[in-house]
């Protein structure tokens, strides 16, 4: 036999999760009628009763629905899909797996694809501005340049300074052990020319100038600046891209002769504290085992880092989605991407050079 | 005359149609409204009139030639054929508002004298009413003049034809009228074809010539705004009366 359950003049949300709460205490009982008769007062929470009622739940009945209430339940109850979306084809738990990481897979391979022939698109464009110094906004190469490399110069030779003391104090210990104090400066020397300063300039320009182009072509294409550009007849990749690549390849050479003066002065300055080695003696020691051949391919290295963090932070911006959302996690991504890119070029310019 | 005759015309975005199978005119020198309820497709559809998105399936030709997506060409002959006001305006931050509208000067005539730059930029910017705020940053202009600024740099090469995003949305009601006059003179003095998408129903009974009303993916109304407001349709009945559609559908 069907009991009857006449509900409060007020039912909301507080009343109906009591209710919800008694029913639930009640266990597997016969079906229960719900009298709506009397409710005066309700809510979402009231109408969503209803919707788990009229769905045929826990055997429940509606009784007395009126007024006010039953024109809110025509209104939005009637459009509450009764049943979940019907599932996919069920697949076993290994299947899904491999399936998962195949597409995730394929999809990393088409990205990296899109990003090689991006690089190849710039590299075209960057050639094609040389030549006829169209599609380039006038100026912009000047400001960029401003940004990545006077704005960069401070934070540069602030940590190659403090890698070079660094370095030079986690040595020293060692080469006392040995009595080989004066080769200190071969070894700040050689790996401040050769990796440090390359790798941590790459990594500074990753953060800090790969980061605010992400960020900045990204807002760009959300707020839909780019597709602005392109119907003025604008390629945006080489509007840009152009300018940024211009002038991470200017800024770069002044970054590293500068931090590479810095990172080494690091090391002098602990030398002397530590072993009294003076300045002269610690270059000239120094220019025993380094030449301009050292200091070119850290340039050199440091300009390709800089090419990567930039046509990598491009790519990141301008491939976003159209959710502010995607502004942040596509800076994120380009971070990490531009570090992973600079130690994966970093090994195989060790793989040549060495 | 037609400016713009698409046949079969399929919109979306990856492999999901938004508007099936289209086919339409846009005639020369008038201003037609895309109109629909929001979601339906209407932003979708001008972004592929305007080059930005390739269609899924069909077509469409512009000024009696066909664009094909996949050749440069054909989309830099659209691009230099249209001028697009985006619905936030898209004025590049970073330039100031004159800066901005002589933008596709120097961009499409890098040889033009400064001088001819700055007169052909500021002729255009006073049409919009906007000379005096030639220096500001887009930073420091209300909605309404942000959208001015936008049209005045659609307008700076003498498009063809200017596609409107949604002109009115985030504006006042006064704003948005002074906006839908200059629509009314653009088409007046230069004889300017306009394709207006929007919703909002005064813009539309002021401004429009015709009316595409899109719905359930595709054409539900291609006529006159007053053949609109004279048919029996439900459909057309409930968007005009502002009812939720979903009532009807």
């Amino acid at each position: 036999m069907s009991e009857t359950i006449l509900l409060p003049k007020r039912l909301r949300a507080p009343e109906v999760a009591a209710f919800l709460a008694e029913l639930r205490g009640r266990g597997d009982e016969p079906s229960l009628i719900l009298d709506f008769g009397q409710v005066e007062e309700f809510d979402s929470s009231t109408l969503a009763l209803l919707h788990y009622a009229r769905a045929g739940c826990a055997g429940l009945t509606v009784t007395n629905l009126g007024g006010a209430l039953a024109r809110a339940a025509e209104s939005f109850v009637r459009r509450v899909p009764d049943r979940a979306p019907a599932p996919g084809p069920s697949r076993a738990l290994l299947d899904r797996a491999l399936i998962g990481v195949a597409d995730r897979f394929l999809s990393q391979v088409r990205k990296l694809g899109r990003f090689l022939a991006m690089f190849g698109d710039e590299v075209y464009h960057l050639g094609g501005y040389l030549k006829d110094r169209r599609g380039v906004y006038p100026g912009e190469t000047w400001n960029q340049l401003f940004f990545m490399g006077y704005r960069s110069f401070p934070i540069v030779c602030l940590l190659l300074f403090l890698v070079g003391v660094t370095i030079a104090i986690s040595s020293a210990e060692q080469l006392k052990v040995f009595g080989a104090n004066i080769y200190i400066a071969d070894l700040i020397g050689y790996a401040m020319l050769r990796e440090l300063v390359p790798l941590m300039t790459g990594v500074i320009l990753a953060g800090k100038v790969g980061a605010a182009i992400t960020a900045e072509l990204a807002s760009m294409t959300v707020l839909e600046e780019v597709d602005a550009l392109k119907t003025m007849g604008v390629v945006p990749e080489k509007f840009l891209m152009v300018p940024r690549l211009i002038a991470i390849t200017l800024a770069v050479p002044l970054l590293v002769a500068l931090a590479d003066v810095v990172g080494i002065s690091g090391g002098i300055l602990v030398a002397r504290v530590t072993f009294n080695i003076s300045p002269v003696a610690f270059v000239t020691e120094m220019m025993t085992s380094v030449d301009w051949t050292d200091f070119a391919w850290g340039l050199i290295k440091t300009v390709v880092f800089g090419w990567a963090v930039v046509v990598g932070a491009g790519f990141k911006g301008l491939t976003v989605g159209r959710s502010a959302e995607e502004v942040g996690r596509a800076t994120t991504e380009s971070v990490v991407l531009s570090v992973t890119l600079i130690v994966l070029i970093d090994c195989v310019f060790a793989f040549f050079l060495y | 005359m037609d400016i713009i005759r698409a046949q079969g015309l399929t919109v979306g975005y990856g492999e999901e149609p938004v508007l099936r199978d289209l086919t339409f005119e846009i005639p020369k020198g008038r201003i037609t409204a895309v109109v629909g309820v929001s979601g339906s497709g209407k932003s979708t559809l001008l972004k592929t009139l305007a080059g930005l998105l390739p269609p899924l399936a069909g077509g469409f030709a512009f000024d009696g030639r066909a664009v094909d997506y996949r050749s440069e060409a054909s989309l830099r002959f659209l691009y230099g054929k249209i001028g697009v006001l985006y619905q936030g305006g898209a004025l590049l931050n970073g330039l100031s508002l004159f800066e901005n509208v002589a933008l596709p000067i120097r961009m499409q005539y890098p040889r033009m004298p400064q001088d001819m730059v700055r007169s052909m930029a500021l002729a255009s910017l006073a049409q919009v009413e906007l000379a005096e705020s030639a220096d500001k940053f887009p930073s420091e202009l209300s909605g309404g003049m942000a959208k001015r600024g936008a049209l005045a740099r659609a307008l700076v090469l003498d498009p063809d034809v200017v596609f409107c995003d949604e002109p009115s949305s985030g504006l006042d009601p006064i704003t948005s009228s002074l906006l839908d006059d200059l629509l009314l003179r653009l088409k007046a003095t230069f004889r300017m074809t306009l394709v207006v998408v929007t919703h909002e129903l005064r813009s539309i009974e002021r401004v429009a010539d015709r009316v595409l009303l899109i719905g359930d993916g595709g054409f539900r109304f291609a006529g006159e705004y007053a053949e609109m407001v004279a048919s029996p349709d439900p459909f057309i009945r409930t968007f005009l009366l502002r009812k939720d559609s979903h009532d009807d559908a």
